[in-house]
């Protein structure tokens, strides 16, 4: 089993995420660790708060979106066994 | 709007390639310099543009190599395999000769092994021009 190094920020934003979407849905949420540090407009304002008060270390910056959005690679040069988190 | 045109023998075969540089964020970057910390120094490496990617890819050795640690999760899909999730990296993406830069979350990915070790996606062409012209095997690219 792969180890996630943002599962408790994820599971954080799992327990939160009603409230964000009623308050806050489509702007951008700030966790690290078990906190929600902030709320954003945009991901950039997210990002650079996060690596002024926490720097090089991981946090999660996530869309509140009550469905989550992936990302499509209609070639094949991502290989197959691209388990990425590790 | 600075641009990059380049002429490719092979553009058909490989596609738009172009060289690029990854470094930290300038934000990060900043920090480092106020604590006194070493700042990593920029990988060179060739990029794909590819229209078929919604967001940008890069080599997973890649933020390892700078040091970075992830601050996103997502899922991605490829016509072999769905959902898979990867860490996402916020990181500086330079075309160093016109001055093209790019800042912005990046996937870490495992990428086939054909010299190419990251995809421009479509996250970034939302930023700027493609312009392909296949019987002159040239294409140029512009960023705001």
């Amino acid at each position: 089993m792969v180890k996630n190094i943002l599962a408790k920020e994820l599971e954080t934003y799992e327990e939160n995420k009603q409230r964000l979407l009623s308050e806050s849905q489509g702007k951008f949420v700030l966790i690290r660790g078990g906190d929600i540090i902030n709320v954003f407009d945009t991901y950039s304002d997210a990002v650079k708060v996060g690596i002024d008060k926490f720097g090089n270390t991981p946090f999660l910056v996530k869309k509140i979106v009550e469905f989550e959005e992936k990302q499509n690679f209609t070639s094949n040069l991502i290989k197959k066994e691209s388990i990425c988190l590790q | 709007m600075p641009s990059v045109t380049a002429v490719s023998e092979n553009l058909e075969k490989e596609g738009p390639i172009i060289e690029i540089h990854f470094s930290i964020s300038q934000e990060l970057e900043k920090k480092y310099k106020e604590e006194g910390k070493p700042v990593p120094k920029p990988i060179a490496t060739r990029a794909l543009i590819d229209t078929g990617a919604s967001a940008c890819v890069v080599k997973k050795e890649i933020p390892q190599a700078l040091g970075l640690e992830p601050i996103g999760v997502i899922k991605i899909s490829t016509p072999s395999h769905k959902d898979i999730e990867c860490y996402q990296y916020f990181m500086r993406m330079v075309i160093p000769v016109q001055g093209i830069a790019y800042q912005g979350p990046f996937i870490a990915a495992a990428l086939e092994e054909q010299n190419i070790n990251s995809l421009i996606g479509r996250d970034i062409l939302a930023n700027g021009i493609l312009i392909y012209i296949g019987y002159m095997n040239q294409f140029t690219f512009s960023l705001l």
